[in-house]
């Protein structure tokens, strides 16, 4: 019998480099067919060879629903997917592609204010470029990098017109997130992505912001908190009545590893929701910053999971 | 005894009703699974085969559910009336596009056909079965249409007479 097909099938139609430790693939259906739609900021995950998922942001103009465009820096330090695509992958090369998830909720006509740093500029990229072929102005990049920004030649009207402010570290001072997100309003809204330190500033920053007016991307899984109190239990594969147990020094995630179950894991870490699998009987202990109340009700993201009883039944 | 009412239906050869005649509304196909369906003004029909240019065409076959065969699905088709029932008791917008049948039709009733033939256009069909819902759907599209499409999520058929159908054609029992 022939496998199923999980994922997209895309050709890299072709890479470039727009600064060193940068590649840019440019991903297309094979007969160029539409390929499924996104919302800015959306991310997909690539399945590369040798098992590894890795998710980006798309960063072309949702409009453009012919190829796919992700940027992807070169991580030295990593678990090799950013290496696989730098020194592997080809043009022409057929790689796994994820329908694309997530993505921002723009203002509609409220100042947004986008606050990035380095790479973390590309869920941005498809957001500025979606706004300005509406013709909308109600947005402001503030885009920190060390050195030269790396995707700049994407946003050119966007700088032109002076709604992208940039911040080479190399030449002056980060910009203090603080007072980049006061002046706009009880009804701006502010999204932030980049490393660690920034994403942190800027929680402080929106700290008393209701949670509708901010969105924080991360490419980075924070680390989880100990569970120390953390119980056995049983995870259970619903359709081939498979199961073992978990144990709190292994995990859930490692657990379904082992068992070869089918699930799709991309961050680890609980942000991505590449792994998001429908439960049947836990209940789930949800630790992710994926679902709402009201998904958690019968999904739940695996790679952070816990379960508060005996048994966690999955539906796979 | 047979007591009125409770005999077998199973074996009862009714002819289909000759008072519904439908029309085709939407005509779409895609190559590859996950790939959006695209629309068309016609498509072609090869007999116990399927729709030139689709997914589930028998021989070629690059489907999300290709690795289970089925000769049964050559073409599917779907009431556009679900839609309306989407919209009007889920308010769920959905597509002709989006649920990913064949054929999307009007004043046919889907439900009563399986185990029968009609035809669509020039095309001959026969009713294999009633597709299900599927959370493959859900994942494409992001909305929640699976439990509002229980029981109205379309029907599976084989092409008995091929040909080339058209937007507008009409539907009618065999």
């Amino acid at each position: 019998m022939a496998k199923p097909i999980k994922h997209l099938q895309a050709v890299v139609r072709s890479i470039d480099e727009p600064m060193p430790g940068i590649k840019r693939l440019v991903l297309a259906d094979q007969d160029d067919w539409r390929l499924p739609a996104f919302h800015p900021g959306a991310h997909i995950d690539l399945h590369l060879d040798g098992g590894l998922t890795r998710t980006y942001s798309l960063c072309n103009d949702p409009a453009d629903c012919r190829r796919y465009i992700v940027a992807v820096k070169k991580e030295d330090s990593g678990r090799g997917g950013s290496r696989y695509i730098h020194e592997q992958l080809r043009p022409g090369d057929k790689i796994g592609v994820s329908v694309p998830r997530s993505g921002m909720a723009l203002a509609p006509t409220a100042m947004n204010i986008f606050i990035a740093g380095g790479i973390g500029v590309t869920p941005f990229v498809s957001a500025i470029l979606a706004l300005e072929r509406e013709h909308k102005e109600n947005y402001v990049l503030h885009w920190t990098s060390r050195g030269n920004p790396s995707l700049a030649d994407m946003l050119q009207p966007a700088i032109r017109a002076g709604r992208v402010h940039l911040y080479n570290t190399l030449e002056t001072a980060a910009p203090d997130i603080q007072s980049l997100v006061r002046h706009y309003g009880d009804d701006a809204k502010a999204f932030c992505c980049g490393p660690d330190r920034m994403l942190d500033a800027f929680e402080a920053a929106v700290a008393h912001w209701p949670d509708s007016r901010k969105h924080i991307e991360r490419f980075v899984a924070p680390k989880l908190a100990p569970t120390p109190s953390a119980h056995p239990f049983t995870v259970v594969l619903a359709k081939s009545g498979r199961e073992k147990e978990v144990l709190p020094e292994v995990g859930l995630l490692a657990t379904l590893e082992e068992m070869g179950a089918d699930v799709s894991v991309s961050c680890g870490g609980g942000i991505c929701g590449a792994c998001r699998t429908r439960w049947i009987e836990g209940p789930p202990i949800h630790r992710d910053r994926v679902l709402t109340p009201q998904e958690r009700e019968k999904e739940v993201i695996v790679c952070v999971a816990g379960c508060a009883g005996s048994r966690l039944v999955l539906d796979i | 005894m047979t007591i009125a009412g409770t005999e077998s239906v199973q074996n009862v050869h009714r002819p289909v009703s000759p008072s519904w005649t439908g029309v085709v509304r939407y005509l779409h196909i895609t190559p590859r699974a996950f790939l959006p369906m695209e629309s068309f003004n016609d498509l072609t029909l090869v007999a116990g085969k399927g729709i030139v240019g689709d997914r589930y065409m028998i021989g070629q076959e690059s489907g999300f559910y290709s690795h289970k065969p089925e000769d049964g699905r050559q073409i599917t088709l779907f009431e556009i009336e679900t839609l309306e029932a989407l919209a009007r008791d889920a308010k769920i917008q959905m597509l002709p596009e989006e649920h990913r049948r064949n054929v999307t039709v009007q004043g046919v009733p889907l439900n009563h056909l399986v185990g029968r033939q009609f035809w669509v256009g020039e095309a001959l069909l026969e009713a294999t079965r009633l597709s299900t819902p599927c959370r493959h759907i859900e994942e494409i599209l992001g909305k929640a249409v699976f439990d509002p499409m229980i029981n109205r999520a379309g029907l599976n058929c084989r092409i008995l007479k091929g040909g080339v159908i058209h937007v507008g054609d009409i539907v009618r029992g065999a």
